[in-house]
């Protein structure tokens, strides 16, 4: 009884915090609409100055954006009916993105464009380029034509195995790409720069270009012992292996930090947007 | 026996504080982090930068090619990582013409050319008003294919990009008529956000011609460690994150100064918050552990 009253009280905050929050939440907010407002009556100065910012749909647009916005954040509070909404515009928004971008992008001139040029022309594509050779970029473009159709096969209630064929294509094409690539680029290049000389000279005796070297081989050499599993991880191979991971987890952290650089950008610049766009104060 | 009564109010006040840190709403922590970045914004807070090697072989790479030759600016990232791209696309655009460097545009995310489209209109257009479009510069835009296209591009351009975005024939355009391929480049930058970017202009640019042309890249910091293998050989220089931005800005705005400084300074402009609230987190994670220490030492006593 006592735990699950404990354990109560830890899920719902106490009632004065409750009312201290959501005070601070609707004095903040009533402010910002507050300024806003004035900012797009001329009273922000800014907004005066930049005939940008008094056209009707650029206010339209930055209010959205603020709203949405601020709509983003409120769940920092909890979880609430506009931070739902914002999630499913989000989500509306980019799913349409993406189709609209795929047909007009890939569908409209890589396929339709080369089946039937003049028609793309006339109602969709007015700059597409005319072909010298029609009749082979026809037959080249049924290619993908049949195999586009036998990929959306699957949705058909008979013969789901005829989308088995072009998926195979797709992993072959995509393996052979990857190959030669991850060879040359990923692998025996990475080889020549790791087989540096460990004494770095530049002119004298170059002792942090020295440490470099010596830092990444051992780290190339610990790392490659702690993925290497066809030993058991002890005695020397087990210290080797354990040097491997703290370069691993050095490397993790380093990562980490630089995931938090790039996301406290991200919140710098929408409250740039927020005060100097929407709020005009700068 | 007071002072000892003292001792033991102040170990009971202080194990409660940390109590009560180990129990803090993180709300509280929202908040601070909040103001941590709002507060510097609002005062507009700057620090010196200090360039990093990455930072200079970057500028470097960019100054060593010669004035005038053309360069392949790619603009593989969409609005959702502008806030840390698009300062160093600017910087980048300034710099380039700044040299008189011949500068094609293109993308290989569909928002991309948007992003693009942003940076000409701000940075090449007001600043550099004698580039003249087709001659001087050229907006490829976006072409759907991922790496494909770059594959496409190392042998023939035409074969991928047969108009401009605005639709105009290559052949009809001075600047990239005689074009074949992406050797006829000096240097390739990717200012990248993801798949595809910097990496694949590495394995697919840089690979097959590892010495026609110089590759730099500008990347998030979320994609930064899967591109530092390929620093300093395969890649001659890299902008990391916003602060590489800032230091890239230092740079070039030092060399190269601009009418309108604040147009090549949104880097550092960010870089404020960035130091105000590192040092909110340092101290979070320094008094959370803390907290933990002495609630585990509590917990070991009882």
């Amino acid at each position: 009884m006592n735990a699950s009253n404990t354990d109560s009280n830890r899920n719902s905050p106490a009632p004065r915090y409750t009312l201290l929050w959501i005070s601070l939440v609707v004095l903040s907010g009533s402010l910002l609409v507050l300024r806003a407002a004035m900012a797009a009556q001329g009273d922000g100065g800014a907004a005066a100055a930049d005939p940008a910012a008094q056209s009707l749909w650029t206010t339209v647009g930055i209010w959205t954006a603020a709203i949405l916005t601020i709509g983003v954040f409120s769940f920092l509070y909890r979880d609430n009916p506009l931070y739902k909404v914002c999630e499913s515009v989000l989500i509306g928004v980019s799913a349409a993105y993406w189709m609209v971008n795929g047909f007009w992008t890939s569908l409209v001139p890589q396929l339709f464009g080369k089946l039937m040029p003049g028609l793309v022309r006339e109602y969709a594509l007015p700059s597409m380029p005319v072909s010298t050779t029609p009749g082979l970029d026809f037959a080249l473009a049924c290619v993908p034509l049949i195999l586009g159709i036998m990929l959306v096969w699957r949705l058909a209630p008979k013969g789901g195995w005829i989308s088995v064929w072009p998926i195979a294509m797709i992993i072959g094409v995509t393996a052979g790409l990857k190959l030669v690539s991850s060879i040359e680029s990923d692998f025996m290049a990475q080889l020549g720069a790791t087989m540096r000389p460990l004494v770095v000279m530049n002119g004298g005796f170059d002792f942090w270009g020295t440490m470099a070297a010596l830092v990444g081989v051992v780290g190339v050499l610990t790392v490659l012992t702690y993925f290497f599993f066809s030993v058991e991880h002890k005695g020397a191979v087990g210290k080797t292996a354990r040097v491997g991971v703290w370069f691993l987890m050095i490397t993790f952290g380093s990562a980490f930090g630089l995931t938090v650089m790039g996301r406290i950008t991200l919140l710098a610049q929408r409250f740039e947007f927020l005060f100097k766009d929407w709020l005009h104060i700068s | 026996m007071t002072t000892h009564m003292t001792t033991q109010r102040d170990n009971a006040g202080g194990s409660s504080f940390l109590a009560r840190l180990g129990n803090l709403d993180r709300r509280w922590i929202f908040l601070a982090m909040g103001l941590s970045i709002a507060v510097p914004i609002l005062l507009k807070l700057r620090f010196p930068e200090y360039p990093s090697p990455m930072s200079r072989a970057t500028f470097d790479a960019v100054e060593s090619i010669p004035e005038g030759a053309p360069v392949l600016l790619s603009f593989d990232y969409d609005p959702a990582s502008a806030a840390e791209l698009q300062p160093m696309a600017s910087a980048l655009v300034h710099h380039c013409a700044s040299r008189h460097q011949k500068i094609v545009f293109m993308a290989l995310w569909p928002l991309g050319k948007q992003q693009a489209d942003k940076t000409i209109e701000t940075v090449l257009k007001p600043f550099h008003p004698e580039y003249k479009e087709g001659v001087d510069y050229v907006q490829l835009g976006y072409q759907s294919g991922n790496e494909g296209v770059i594959k496409l591009m190392a042998t023939n351009i035409p074969a991928q990009y047969p108009t401009d975005a605005s639709g105009a024939a290559l052949k009809d355009l001075p600047l990239v008529a005689g074009m074949r391929d992406l050797s006829s480049f000096k240097l390739i930058a990717s200012i990248s956000a993801g798949y595809p970017g910097a990496k694949e202009w590495v394995q697919y640019a840089n690979g097959p011609m590892p010495d026609a042309f110089k590759v730099v890249g500008g990347s998030t910091g979320v994609q930064v460690s899967q591109l530092l293998p390929y620093y300093p050989h395969q890649m001659e220089g890299m902008l990391v994150a916003v602060k590489g931005a800032a230091e890239y800005e230092m740079l070039v705005e030092g060399k190269y100064p601009i009418a309108q400084p604040e147009v090549i300074g949104q880097g550092r402009v960010r870089m404020g918050p960035q130091l105000v609230a590192h040092l909110l987190m340092i101290g979070l994670i320094v008094l959370g552990n803390i907290a933990m220490v002495a609630g585990r030492s509590r917990g070991g006593a009882r």
